[in-house]
């Protein structure tokens, strides 16, 4: 089955060159890329960035570089693009892991009173604690588009065998498209945690600000019921469709309205606005989640059968 | 079966149902902690003390010899970022002016060498402006400047500009047993120090609680910027801004992130807004004299290199409240009041002339009481006559300033006249 299908029937007839594990691919590498940029902004505000902050800003667009790379390879060398995938996500993790202890860290008052170690104050002006986690996010998708499902729907993923090593399967507990509807609800939730984290600081003061909210955790709820779903029906995936149609419109509006509070009264550009004012890349993680949605939707036939 | 009515019912998608009602659910919970829980103000946030368990062999030494430092720093957000004493204090023992101290090397006050490790930006900005070298210098004279040292002083506006070398005369008149206690507090912000760094950002930035609000309040800047010779804190108090801070002060954003202050932040400008913040369209800078237009503080003031360019950064600011027209019009009369007061001081000059073509006048300095009247003529009263103008103080522009200037121009008339007389000449 071919969930877009299921809505639009025309869609039948249209034929796209990549299968969505490869577009699933194409979307990691280049939120890993962005993901570089926006960790040397936010890292830069005070224009001491420490060694150790480089790891995360040189490690993600060559990690985006480098999955791009095995998806022009993977036509003859599927072992090859499918290995450099996996260790790529292991890298990813390893710097969710790593970024996320250091995020906390600067965060927690180990030495404060009892309670006051860690409230919900600190957590919300301490570095954010989910930016690291993207890269777990990241990580687990490519690792998720990497390994080939046969047959669809059986949710068993595939390392081929070849010269590079001996061929792995895993059995997972739900099929891939479960899996994707799943594991797009969980990016969803993180994204309106640090949307909400984020906007605490204004104390929610514009109205505005609850549309993200509203918007993301409906979406969140409309992913994990899809995901538990085994037979989702042409009304499910129409609400699926306009949740994350609705996603990318947020996402969009929100990138206007950080622009707008970034330009200032008079319609100035000044960059240290844009480095410490409200973060120009974050609304976009909506509009990608969002299109992480809509890909979920496509053929799940993978490369090797297609 | 077909036929059955009930097939033609059309059915609610699962999917859509089960989210809105979880969605619901969410945020009523929500609603209802939003209502009963506190607001998320930052202010309890700061006040948590981050050492008070602390085992830190610094914290818990001088929690008992000097109690008041560590309460400072348990709640500044230094702290609470993890930074240590010994990340500021602790140097190699061969740092110049590294004392030991139990078993290592410290310096006692740290140096912006210190500070710029992390605000790198900050310190040279700050390095670069009137608040570096140039104070320094207006007290001591520049003989004793590396020639590092000088060389930056001469790269800043302030250090190629030398309207008047009286200033420092006075500090040697008085000596160091004054000046340690009067000129030196608040011109050892640009003070070398024995590692070659300059400046002491703790001076606006005040030890051991590094407090944003406090650096942004006026009252900071009031340690050095007041009495009779620059009364900028008593001008501002007069002043509509001032008035504003005074009056609705207590409810602005005082702990709003740097570089991101609008008009909801601060209705109203505080020094720091003018001088300083990133404010609207206007970027942050610890260069002091980035935004002005004249040498206010000279006896004939002159215009600053590229003031066009420092009119727009400070225009910038004032243009989230007032409008341009009205802004042309201030500086187009504040530049003819300026030249005003550069005429009146240019006058005294012409008055005297005569007494030191008959040699009746000292070509030494403050040796003669007609030179510290006409010093106070334009270090006095014509500067107050000028910041009075520039910051919106009327009663300083006259009564404190331009009345008393044109007061002593008479003065100084007939102190010349009686002199020339009694000197039959």
């Amino acid at each position: 089955m071919v969930p877009l299908a299921e809505i639009f029937s025309q869609v039948r007839r249209v034929r796209i060159p990549f299968s969505r594990d490869q577009v699933m691919l194409l979307l990691a590498a280049f939120n890993l890329i962005v993901l570089g940029v926006d960790t040397f902004l936010a890292h830069d505000i005070n224009g001491a960035i420490r060694g150790y902050e480089w790891i995360p800003i040189l490690f993600a667009p060559a990690a985006g570089i480098l999955l791009l790379a095995a998806g022009l390879v993977a036509q003859r060398k599927r072992v090859l693009a499918n290995i450099i995938a996996t260790l790529i996500f292991l890298a990813c993790m390893i710097n969710a892991v790593l970024g996320s202890y250091f995020h906390l860290y600067r965060g927690l008052l180990p030495d404060a009173p009892a309670g006051q170690g860690l409230t919900p104050l600190l957590l919300i002006y301490t570095p954010p604690l989910f930016s690291p986690a993207t890269f777990a996010l990241v990580g687990i998708l490519i690792f998720s588009a990497a390994w080939e499902e046969v047959p669809v729907g059986s949710g068993i993923l595939h390392l081929p065998a070849g010269r590079w090593g001996p061929g792995a399967s895993l059995k997972m507990p739900y099929p891939k498209t479960q899996a994707y509807f799943l594991m797009t609800g969980l990016f969803i939730l993180a994204t309106v945690v640090s949307s909400v984290l984020d906007h605490a600081r204004t104390n929610f003061a514009n109205p505005w600000l609850w549309l993200p909210t509203a918007v993301g955790l409906f979406a969140t709820f409309v992913c994990v019921v899809m995901g538990a779903f085994s037979n989702p029906t042409r009304g499910d995936l129409i609400t699926f469709f306009v949740s994350m149609i609705l996603m990318i419109l947020v996402g969009l509006i929100g990138a206007y309205f950080h622009l707008e509070r970034n330009l200032t009264e008079q319609g100035i550009f000044l960059d240290e606005r844009f480095l410490r004012g409200a973060p120009m890349l974050a609304p976009l993680l909506f509009a990608n989640m969002g299109l992480l949605g809509l890909i979920v939707l496509l053929d799940p036939q993978p490369a090797s059968s297609r | 079966m077909e036929n059955n009515p009930i097939h033609k019912i059309p059915v609610w998608p699962r999917a859509l149902v089960i989210s809105i009602v979880a969605l619901i659910v969410i945020l009523g919970v929500i609603l209802v902690i939003r209502l009963a829980g506190p607001a998320n103000v930052a202010t309890p946030a700061q006040r948590t003390d981050a050492l008070a368990n602390s085992s830190d062999a610094c914290v818990t030494c001088h929690r008992n010899s000097s109690p008041g430092i560590v309460q400072q720093f348990g709640h500044s957000s230094m702290a609470g970022a993890k930074v240590g004493c010994k990340d500021c204090h602790e140097v190699k023992a061969n740092t110049p002016g590294a004392s030991e101290h139990e078993g290592t090397y410290v310096l006692a006050s740290p140096t912006t060498a210190m500070c710029q490790r992390c605000h790198p930006v900050e310190v040279a900005q700050y390095n670069s402006s009137r608040h570096g070298l140039p104070a320094w210098v207006a007290i001591v004279g520049s003989k004793d400047l590396s020639p590092a040292l000088m060389q930056v002083y001469k790269s800043i506006p302030e250090g190629q500009f030398a309207p008047d070398k009286q200033r420092n005369v006075i500090a040697a008149m008085e000596g160091p047993e004054i000046t340690r206690f009067a000129c030196d507090t608040c011109h050892s912000v640009g003070k070398p120090a024995p590692d070659g760094s300059v400046g002491r950002c703790q001076v606006c930035h005040q030890r051991h609680e590094f407090s944003l609000e406090q650096a942004r309040k006026p009252e900071t800047c009031n340690a050095c910027h007041i009495g009779p010779d620059h009364p900028q804190w008593e001008i501002y108090q007069e002043s509509a801004h001032g008035i504003a801070y005074q009056t609705g002060g207590q409810n602005w954003n005082w702990t709003a992130p740097a570089g991101t202050l609008t008009v909801k932040d601060f209705p109203a400008p505080t020094c720091a807004t003018c001088h300083f913040s990133g404010f609207g369209g206007a970027a942050t800078t610890h260069k002091v004299g980035e935004r002005l237009t004249w040498y206010l503080f000279s006896s004939v003031s002159e215009r600053r290199p590229a003031w066009q360019d420092n009119l727009v950064r400070m225009q910038t600011v004032c243009l989230q409240c007032h409008n341009k027209t009205f802004l042309d019009d201030f500086y187009a009369g504040a530049d003819n009041a300026t030249l005003k007061v550069n005429s009146w001081v240019t006058e005294s000059d012409q008055i005297l002339q005569p007494l030191k073509d008959q040699k009746l006048l000292s070509d030494q300095p403050f040796v003669d009481s007609v030179q510290f009247d006409q010093y106070e003529l334009w270090h006095h009263y014509g500067r107050t006559a000028k910041f009075g103008t520039w910051m919106q103080g009327p009663d300083y522009t006259q009564w404190h300033g331009a009345y008393e200037v044109i007061k002593r121009l008479a003065e100084l008339r007939q102190t010349v006249s009686d002199r020339l007389k009694a000197a039959g000449k």
